[in-house]
């Protein structure tokens, strides 16, 4: 095995465990902005450096939608991974053309979709709520190389179960 | 499966042992015995003209098609 790859493993589970705690971290995070958005209107507000002017009652309401759908992202990114964890155990142990992975891939590809989507979903609810004096700048919306990556790994996952069957059979020749 | 593997009647009648017929031609005891008992998946042409020419025996001696019954 070369070098590059077998480094490679062992940095990725760590790499994958530590991104697991700071999805968490990050839900913590916005479920506590969300909660202070809501007990602590105006303090939240202030600290967030948005003044009273018109317009401002659709901007909360916007901020909180943003907040509570990017919670729903903590179990999408959780989701991916764990499967992907799973997947690098299996390369480690040395049998990774299993049908599980297919699947794993497979439910990973349906939660990039859904991460799309919800990326999508925030930016249109950002740039509603934007206004000239309280300009709202957030890394969401269409991505190209987001939905290329969705598009990739539905394929790959095809190819995955497609290659598992073919070694199932293989397996099965005598 | 429908087809089904005679290799213990062809054995019988050449009075040959499992491990004789993986000696002579070259395949695991483990991979003869899953064709014995009917658990491969399919066989290579490779695997079979090396059966047949041990065995002196044509394919069709070897595998016979049986339909399965409805149930």
């Amino acid at each position: 095995m070369p070098r590059s790859s077998s480094a490679a493993l062992p940095t990725a589970h760590v790499v994958l465990r530590i991104l697991i705690v700071l999805n968490w971290l990050y839900g913590a995070a916005v479920l506590t902005l969300l909660t202070a958005m809501i007990v602590a209107e105006q303090w939240t507000f202030k600290a967030l450096g948005i003044t009273p002017s018109s317009g401002i009652s659709s901007m909360i309401t916007g901020l909180r939608l943003i907040a509570a759908l990017g919670l729903l992202a903590v179990p999408l990114y959780h989701a991916i991974f764990k499967r992907l964890f799973a997947m690098v155990e299996t390369v480690r142990g040395g049998d990774p053309f299993v049908a599980a992975n297919a699947d794993r891939l497979q439910a990973i590809a349906r939660a990039l979709l859904a991460l799309q989507v919800l990326s999508m979903v925030i930016g249109g609810i950002a740039k509603a709520i934007s206004t000239p004096q309280h300009p709202l700048h957030l890394d969401a919306g269409f991505s190209t190389s987001g939905w290329l990556a969705v598009i990739l790994t539905f394929v790959l996952a095809r190819v995955f179960t497609a290659g598992t069957l073919m070694r199932e059979e293989l397996e099965g020749t005598v | 499966m429908a087809i089904v593997v005679k290799l213990d009647d062809l054995l019988h009648d050449r009075r040959m042992t499992l491990t004789e017929l993986g000696q002579r031609i070259d395949i695991t005891l483990a991979n003869l015995s899953i064709l014995k008992t009917g658990k491969a998946r399919a066989i290579r042409f490779s695997t079979l003209e090396a059966i047949c020419q041990a065995l002196a025996c044509q394919p069709g001696d070897l595998l016979r098609f049986e339909p399965e019954k409805e149930t």
